[in-house]
């Protein structure tokens, strides 16, 4: 009986529990490992073809270390790089490029080619590669990063107390080399000018007024020739411009951003008098914040002193902006923050004005090449629905949390200035390229990155995202970053023909970035995979579909189209898609709902799209927009088997009676003598079962004959220490007991198996869920009589 | 012209002639006793020219005693007379023959000077005649000198200490009754600053006004219960008084009035001419109403006793015209001058404060009039007659009180606004629109690349440090500092921080104020730390290299900080503003380039370049905050445009050009010490009301006007003076009286809300010879440089200068036609009262302001001083003072600190000399060729000019030269509440030029020299009678 829903359900827990590298050496993920040739049956896939990769993820993973040369390119237009599955005459001294068939020479200083000497890009197992992109001698040393803090002071004086703690601890993490800035806002922006010695000195800009770029770089006497007495910008021959950075316009450098070996001192007497914002707030009143002018501030100032080098501004919020450019809510406490509903209503007065700003802000962003990552902490909302699209474009990170004191903030904040393993890796300003094999066209890139609009013969008519491109902008990424590219398949005439078709396809990923080490490096990714011919050949598609991937790719999409398409039925597009692809790839006879079965590469996807109905990104009422706008950024930003988390969380059980394991993502897996621990991503939680809870009361786990029991409470709490630490965002860790009110946190998540209905055949100390959800059981009977109708 | 000179420094003749009399105080000697000159008859002028009394003169020299010196009554020979020319229009400039009133008169050489011993020594102390037709004439019709005095001015017993002579007539002050708290005019400690500071009086030095002492009783008030205040009565409450006033008589011998003891011994014949019996009766029966008052310039002590000071008060005429044709026809001007918190002599009573509660001061209830003594209380006390509109007011039951036999109430004199010309009030809750504002400083200082350098910067800063002491002590004091360059840098001095937050505010089109809090702190919360902070301004800018200077926006900034409070704005520009908010351009030099577009818009440079500035200046005014410029420059900074905001907020502009590192910063520490220290009041309003009869047409000075009755004064302060002049709307009964009254509501520096109010009252007459012979010179004067300066920016200097010669003119002709005998038909005859007009009005047009050339910031800077100058500076302004420097060893110590003034004439300067002129601004010392090295030496510390800065440290060295020239130049900073900014002005250097041109008496390329004007005077006169 494998068509059974308890048979799907059964390889649940076995493959939540992830291999070692689920994304394999390329960190790529298809959804279809295998491609149909035709657009037609592309579409009969349901499924899109995309594929997700990480650009940069960690280089442990390389096969090779960084070659210390530049890549070999095809000629253009292709402009590929060298790459294994390019064919080598070794004797010509030629190369033939798999994706566009060009003949290449090879450059004379690859003279000593061979069989026996090659060179380690043409390794089989450096299908990803790594190359240093070292200047022209006497290029300036590597780039230090740039990181321009911009601190709230509209909060009281406790979570004051808690940033100031943190950036101290930053600060002391900083590499000694990075430049520094600091802007703090409240009812106006104050710049701080740290290479000022002799006392604090402040440009204070009001928060009122939208400035420009331009003005900015007047009034901080950064502009060139625009004013007199400030020395005309002239260009010296002989001095070298550094990615567009003009030598002389980097004098601004060392007045507002200092390396933080020389500044240390500065900042912290700084953080010592930093004060809440000194305007009175009315009573009645939200406090004035000038959110949007504090970060055009920071902007500005960027783009004056470091244009085109790594920088983040690294924005801590405590509440949202009521005043000036990008305000999200008057200030007026009778009038809440926007809510969904609102949104829907259209009756958000400030949104449409307010996502216009951040969108002006995200292209100079992106144009200088900088990031903004936003640390939201209030328990109301700021405005990240708002300024999403500024922080995605850039690639910025973002955290959302109740206080600066909490430790999702306190955590995530410290760990984006930590080395070492547990080190983001964050880089900066990359460029992501794709180029591939004739026949497929890319439709776009839905993740933290914006279009170059490098248009070619690549591109798709249809767009997705980020689309009308082959390159893109990646103001920040890290070694989580991930990017999710739809492709179409569009078979030329020629390839149509028997005979010159190529069984395999070529893909090609190239990602150029700022090392946070400073250098400038090009990573490279090729991959390849088979086309599959004719319509008939479901085997070889079924063979290559990647549920979990498609599952997370679909996600990604449905969120896009929630957000750009007015009145989008996200659950009901998700069951058609769903039955479709159950019809399409499905076992069962017509008609025949008990018949239907289901290949074990698709056999987790019916309970994926169940929860991912269930889910935060298609639930949207039950979030705040701040926060459907941070789970979605998240969701297009991180690793398959992250956002896989997110969607369908994984639930462990610890008990005496056997060793951690995980079990069914239901409500039926709650027990008064198990610790269950469910990981959703964004929190962590652990659960005691009643009795573990009331022998915990008592305190035996204190007493030396209860070792064990001392054990079984530390197993779940080391578990969620391995993940949190693992994550960034830091998740929030939830302790609670069953019927406890924190036990919310769980019930959510499970499946309703068991609910107030069907409380009379609950097993003893079992649980039931308040709600009129239907379970997995019968989403799936549905789910096999409609996938099997004729 | 040697022998003239050595005859005229003949110390015989020096000591009883004044020969070169001290102009300002020979005109105050003579308007200090009642003048009772009859218009035909008046005294010849003192010899400002410093020659002999044109009564001796020849008949046939006729001309050059009109040309010279107002003529005597009687006068002399034909005015076609032929006698000679005066040697001083002789020679190379000696007018073309067309322009000799008579022509072909011979000229012989030296005549002039050639006979004029015998007048000598007949000469009244004044030059005044002593021909026998002049005596015969101006015999008094009484022994002894006429108490035609005003009797507000008291003056001190010759030497006693002043006030102890001045018995108070009443145990002590009634209970309602508060003193003023003085000024708080604290001696200097550093001797640079000596100056400043109230004047001081030493005892040998005041020439006593004469006048009645407090103790000399009226016969006519025989009433034994009315305290001996001399006249201090309203006329209407006169009524025993009949008859002639009795004069002369009873005045102790002591007391003999002594009019400038420079220039009148006690031992010369009395001063007074005498009145003549014709034009007795135009005193009227109130023998203290209508008289002259005692003139700005000289030294008198007040006794309060109906009337006001003239020193707060002062009207162009001490008779009101009954008409307005009447006044049309005297061609002078109707105005008054009110300086409210003009400084006390110290030995006066302060001003009375008196608080009526919560029932506030006593008011007329029609026109609003404050309760004064001049109003009439009848009925038995129970109603009251406004002195101003007339309306009969019931007294409050409060304020009852029966009136005694005189007529007056019982408690009049206890009563300080029964008795008294000036009183302050407590203000109740209804002046009060929010809370006294606290007294708030705000320092805004020019950190420019050019300030940094010139050494402003540091001058300021030091200037500001050393100033903070004198703050108004107490926590209402505040202070705030901003410096600016094309930003603006605010600070914040909080204590708690450990050093102070410098807070930029780069937007400078559109400023803001970067803190709520914190920019204005008690200045005792935040001392030190402003200390240190001033401190180190000029080195933490040192390396600016910023060149643009953002006044208006600074200004703009600053004033947003102040906003809630107001207060004042004390700015430090050293450059053009370029920048920002209000920014100006170098409209110097289109000005020049454009020189062919010709002079004719030469004057719009001197207006201001766009009504910016006005605007926020109308903004900052409305919300009390007073703005004070000092322009520490080296180059063209468009006074003309800046002086608009301080003019507009009741402040001034200080002007330092050229900034000098080594000789300015004393002048500036001493400007702003004053600036904070003087009296003052803040935000106030005034309004000045008249009686029916007249109104106010205008209100001229440094204030900030919405309604037309009103005047808003973000700041006043004791040397700001505010013009209001009047016209006629009805006429008056003759001998019925024309009131004024100046009401001031201001708040102390200390925070209490109070009213001052001033009142006068004038006799009005329908007869013109009256109204000259009451006419008041220096006001008049004063009128006439206003009004010249109001009309600079708005005409040519010619139009201008052509309007002062023509109001000089027109006076005189309409003197000439209705007062003066026709038997002098061909003579310039002068009213005795204005004999000095032609004089002054031509070094008016020889002025600064008004001279051709110079350049346009000097004519600015002159014309915005002008339009708040006290009547006791614009005269020296225009006509300044000369004296000797190299000679002061050879006066003796009993000999009054400053010397006799010279005549500003060429002919005065010795080539062996030293000479320092002054203006109250300015002080320029002109050393000659020929000077002694060693007197050199002794002064300056150097023994040759060669190299020496043209500004000057006056310092001290261990010599009596160093230190007499030391004591007259503080002297005179100390009368003039003024730094002298000194000069050195060299032969043969443009200094030199420059000094040269100040003397006004003297030919220059650009104006007559004073016997030419006189002869144009009368040449226009003549053309105009016929």
């Amino acid at each position: 009986d494998s068509c059974s829903p308890r048979s799907i359900m059964a390889a649940d827990p076995s493959a939540a529990a992830a291999p070692a590298d689920p994304d394999g050496p390329d960190a790529v993920r298809f959804t279809w490992n295998a491609w149909p040739r035709s657009k037609v049956e592309a579409s009969r896939c349901v499924v899109p073809l995309a594929v997700a990769i990480s650009p940069v993820r960690s280089p442990e993973s390389l096969a090779s270390p960084p070659l210390p040369y530049p890549p070999l390119r095809c000629k253009p237009p292709c402009s590929a790089l060298l790459n294994p599955f390019a064919r080598v005459d070794f004797a010509a001294k030629i190369w033939i490029c798999p994706l566009c068939f060009s003949r290449n020479h090879f450059p004379p200083h690859y003279a000593g080619i061979s069989e026996n000497n090659v060179p380690a890009e043409l390794f089989t197992q450096c299908s990803t590669v790594e190359y240093l992109v070292a200047g022209p001698p006497g290029s300036p040393a590597p780039l230090p990063p740039v990181f321009l803090f911009v601190i709230d002071t509209c909060v009281i004086e406790e979570e004051l107390e808690y940033v100031k703690l943190s950036m101290r601890k930053a600060v002391a993490l900083l590499p000694e080399h990075a430049l520094v800035g600091l802007v703090t806002f409240g009812t106006q922006v104050h710049l701080h000018e740290l290479g000022f010695s002799e006392l604090s000195k402040i440009y204070v800009f009001r928060g009122s007024k939208e400035i420009s770029k331009e003005q900015i770089l007047d009034q901080l006497g950064l502009s060139g020739g625009g004013r007199p007495g400030f020395p005309k910008m002239t260009q010296q021959p002989g001095v070298q411009q550094v990615n567009g950075m003009h030598p002389l316009v980097t004098t601004g450098v060392n007045r507002f951003l200092l390396p933080v070996s020389e500044c240390e001192c500065t900042l912290s007497t700084l953080l010592d008098e930093l004060q809440p914002d000194q305007w009175p707030v009315e009573a009645g009143n939200r406090a004035i914040r000038c959110t949007g002018v504090a970060l055009n501030v920071a902007a500005g100032l960027l783009g004056a002193c470091v244009p085109g080098t790594g920088a983040r501004i690294i924005a801590l919020l405590g509440g949202p902006c009521t005043e000036g450019p990008g305000v999200i809510v008057s200030k007026d406490l009778s009038e809440p923050v926007r809510s969904h509903k609102d949104l829907d209503k259209d009756a958000a007065p400030h949104f449409q004005k307010a996502v216009k700003f951040y969108d002006g802000l995200a292209k100079q962003l992106v144009s200088q090449g900088h990031v903004l990552d936003v640390f939201a902490s209030a328990l109301d909302q700021v405005g990240l629905a708002e300024m999403k699209l500024a922080i995605e474009r850039t690639g910025g990170l973002v955290v959302l949390s109740e206080s600066f004191g909490h430790s999702v903030f306190k955590d995530s904040f410290k760990r984006i200035f930590e080395g070492g393993e547990h080190s983001l890796g964050l880089s900066f300003n990359g460029t992501f390229e794709i180029n591939c094999s004739k026949d497929i066209k890319v439709q776009g890139v839905i993740g933290p990155c914006t279009s170059l609009e490098k248009k070619g013969a690549l591109c798709a008519d249809t767009i997705v995202g980020q689309g009308n491109t082959t390159a893109w902008k990646m103001c920040g990424l890290d070694r989580n970053t991930s990017l999710t590219v739809f492709f179409d398949v569009s078979p030329s005439e020629r390839s149509g023909q028997p005979g010159h078709q190529n069984p395999d396809l070529y893909i090609q990923f190239v990602t150029s970035y700022q090392h946070p080490e400073g250098q400038m490096r090009i990573r490279a990714t090729t991959v390849s995979r088979k086309w599959v011919d004719g319509s008939t050949n479901t085997e070889e598609l079924v063979e290559g579909f990647d549920q979990e991937t498609a599952a997370v790719v679909l996600a990604r999409y449905i969120s896009l189209k929630m957000e750009i398409e007015e009145e989008f039925d996200a659950t009901r597009w998700l069951d058609r898609s769903l039955i479709r692809l159950c019809s399409r790839f499905g076992d069962y006879r017509k008609d025949d709902p008990s018949s239907f079965s289901l290949h074990s590469n698709f056999s987790l996807f019916p309970q994926f799209m169940f929860n991912l109905r269930r889910s935060q990104f298609v639930q949207v009422f039950n979030n705040s927009p701040d926060e459907t706008a941070y789970f979605r950024m998240l969701l297009n930003r991180e690793s398959i088997t992250n956002s896989v988390a997110m969607i369908q969380p994984s639930l462990i059980s610890f008990s005496f009676d056997s060793p951690p394991s995980p079990v069914f993502l239901d409500v039926a897996s709650i027990a008064v003598d198990r610790i269950l621990l469910l990981d959703a991503y964004f929190s962590v939680v652990i659960f005691h079962g009643m009795t573990i809870a009331q022998w915990r009361n008592m305190c035996y786990q204190n007493q030396p004959e209860h070792q064990q029991f001392a054990q079984l409470l530390q197993a779940p709490q080391e578990e969620a220490q391995v993940i949190i630490n693992g994550r960034f965002p830091v998740p929030r860790l939830v302790v609670c007991d069953q019927h406890g009110s924190q036990a919310r946190f769980l019930l959510a998540k499970l499946n309703p198996s068991a609910t107030y209905n069907s409380a009379h055949d609950v097993p003893p100390g079992s649980d039931i869920i308040f709600t009129d959800d239907v379970s997995f059981q019968v989403f799936c009977e549905h789910l096999q009589r409609l996938a099997v109708q004729s | 012209h040697k022998t003239v000179l050595s005859a005229l420094s003949c110390p015989a003749c020096s000591r009883q002639i004044p020969i070169f009399p001290s102009i300002p105080v020979v005109a105050a000697s003579m308007s200090r006793p009642p003048p009772p000159f009859t218009p035909q008859n008046p005294t010849p002028a003192p010899r400002p020219g410093g020659q002999s009394p044109s009564s001796t003169l020849p008949a046939s020299f006729s001309n050059l005693q009109i040309s010279r010196a107002p003529p005597p009554f009687a006068s002399v020979g034909p005015p076609q007379g032929d006698g000679p020319v005066p040697s001083s229009i002789r020679g190379p400039q000696a007018p073309p023959p067309g322009a000799r009133p008579f022509p072909g008169s011979p000229s012989p050489p030296g005549s002039l000077f050639a006979c004029p011993a015998p007048s000598v020594q007949q000469s009244p102390p004044f030059g005044a005649p002593p021909a026998a037709q002049s005596l015969q004439q101006q015999r008094p019709p009484f022994n002894g000198p006429p108490p035609v005095l005003p009797a507000q001015v008291q003056r001190a017993p010759f030497g006693g200490p002043p006030a102890a002579s001045q018995p108070l007539p009443y145990g002590g002050p009634p209970a309602a009754v508060s003193q003023l708290a003085p000024f708080g005019v604290s001696p200097v400690a550093a001797a640079q600053s000596a100056p400043l500071g109230a004047p001081r009086y030493s005892a040998a030095q005041p020439p006593q006004f004469s006048g009645l002492s407090g103790a000399v009783s009226r016969p006519s008030y025989s009433g034994g219960s009315i305290p001996p205040f001399g006249a201090a009565r309203a006329p209407s409450q006169q009524g025993p008084y009949g008859g002639p006033p009795q004069f002369g008589g009873e005045r102790p011998g002591l007391q003999t009035p002594l009019f400038g003891a420079q220039t009148a011994p006690a031992s010369q014949p009395p001063p007074f001419m005498g009145v003549r019996g014709a034009n007795a009766p135009a005193f009227g029966p109130p023998g203290w109403q209508g008289q002259t008052r005692p003139a700005a310039s000289s030294e008198f002590i007040v006794k309060d006793t109906g009337n006001c000071s003239p020193r707060l008060m002062r009207c162009t005429m001490n008779q009101i015209p009954c008409t307005g044709d009447l006044l049309t026809t005297s061609g002078m001007p109707l105005a008054i001058m009110v300086q409210p918190f003009a400084l006390p002599h110290p030995s006066e009573e302060a001003i009375q404060l008196v608080d009526f509660g919560e029932m506030g001061p006593i008011r007329c209830s029609r026109c609003k009039a404050y309760i004064n003594p001049f109003m009439r209380f009848v009925d038995q006390g129970k109603i009251f007659i406004c002195n101003l509109c007339g309306f009969s007011n019931d007294t409050p039951r409060e304020y009852l009180c029966n009136l005694g036999p005189d007529g007056r109430r019982r408690d009049a004199d206890d009563r300080p606004e029964l008795c008294r010309g000036t009183v302050e009030f407590i203000a109740t809750k209804e002046f009060l629109v929010r809370e006294p504002m606290p007294a708030v400083y705000f320092f805004l200082v020019d950190v420019s690349m050019n300030a940094i350098q010139t050494g402003a910067t540091a001058a300021a800063c030091s200037a500001i440090s050393q100033s903070l002491s004198d703050l108004p002590e107490g926590p209402r004091t505040m202070v705030g500092i901003a410096t600016f360059d094309s930003t603006i840098h605010f600070y914040s001095l909080k204590r708690a921080q450990q050093q102070p937050l410098m807070l930029i505010v780069p937007d400078i089109q559109d400023v803001y104020t970067p803190l709520q809090m914190d920019l204005i702190l008690p200045v005792s919360e935040c001392r030190d730390s402003l200390e240190q902070l001033l401190e180190s301004i000029p080195s933490m800018f040192e390396n600016n290299r910023v060149a643009d200077s953002a006044f208006g926006a600074a200004m703009k900034a600053g004033f947003l900080a102040m906003k809630p409070t107001g207060g004042k704005l004390l700015v430090f520009q050293s450059v053009l503003p370029s920048v920002g908010t209000g920014s100006l351009s170098a409209r110097e030099t289109e000005g020049r380039s454009n020189i062919s577009s010709g002079d004719k818009e030469a004057h719009k440079l001197l207006q201001p370049v766009d009504k910016t500035l006005k605007t926020m200046a109308l903004e900052f005014a409305e919300y009390q905050v007073c703005v004070d410029v000092f322009l520490t420059t080296q180059s063209y900074t468009d006074v003309a445009s800046i002086s608009v905001v301080p003019s507009t907020t009741g402040g001034r502009v200080y002007y330092y050009f050229p900034f000098s590192a080594l000789s300015d910063p004393a002048k500036l520490f001493n400007d702003l010490r004053w600036n904070i220290t003087r009296p003052q009041g803040l935000e106030a309003v005034m309004r000045v009301r008249c009686s029916q009869g007249l109104q106010v047409q205008d209100y001229s000075g440094n204030f900030c006007k919405r309604v037309p009755t009103d005047i808003d004064l973000p700041a006043i302060d004791s040397d700001k003076t505010i013009m209001v002049s009047f016209k006629h709307d009805d006429k008056f009964q003759e001998n019925s009286e024309c009131g004024f009254q100046c009401a001031l509501l201001y708040t102390t520096v200390y925070g209490q809300r109070r009213i001052r109010v001033i009142n006068i009252s004038l006799p009005c007459t329908s007869m013109l010879s009256n109204l000259f012979r009451c006419a008041d010179l220096e006001a008049q004067f004063t009128y006439v440089v206003k009004q010249a300066a109001n009309g600079i920016p708005s005409s040519s200097l010619s139009q201008v200068r052509d309007q002062v010669t023509s109001t000089c003119i027109n006076i005189l002709q309409s003197y000439r036609q209705y007062c003066a005998s026709v038997s002098s038909s061909g003579q310039l005859i002068l009213p005795e009262a204005l004999k000095l007009l032609p004089l002054y009005t031509l070094a008016l047009t020889k002025s600064i302001g008004l001279r051709n050339d110079g350049r346009l910031d000097d004519r600015s800077y002159w014309v915005s001083i002008v339009s708040s100058v006290s009547v006791s500076l614009a005269v020296p302004l225009v006509f300044p003072r000369m004296i000797a420097l190299h000679d002061l060893t050879s006066r003796d110590d009993e000999d009054p600190l400053i010397p006799n003034p010279l005549t500003l004439n060429s002919e005065n300067i010795q080539d062996n000399g030293i000479y320092l002129l002054e203006n109250g601004e300015d002080g320029f010392i002109h050393v000659r060729n020929a000077v002694n090295p060693a007197t050199l030496e002794q002064i300056f510390g150097f023994s040759s000019l060669a190299g020496a800065p043209n500004l000057l440290v006056l310092e001290q060295f261990d010599n009596v030269l160093s230190r007499k020239v030391n004591e007259v130049v503080n002297e005179i900073r100390r009368q003039r509440c003024s730094y002298l900014r000194l000069r050195l002005c060299q032969k043969g250097d443009p200094s030199g030029d420059f000094f040269r041109s100040l003397l006004v008496e003297d030919k220059a390329p650009g104006g007559l020299s004073y016997v030419e004007f006189l002869v144009h005077v009368h040449r226009q006169i003549q053309s105009k009678m016929t």
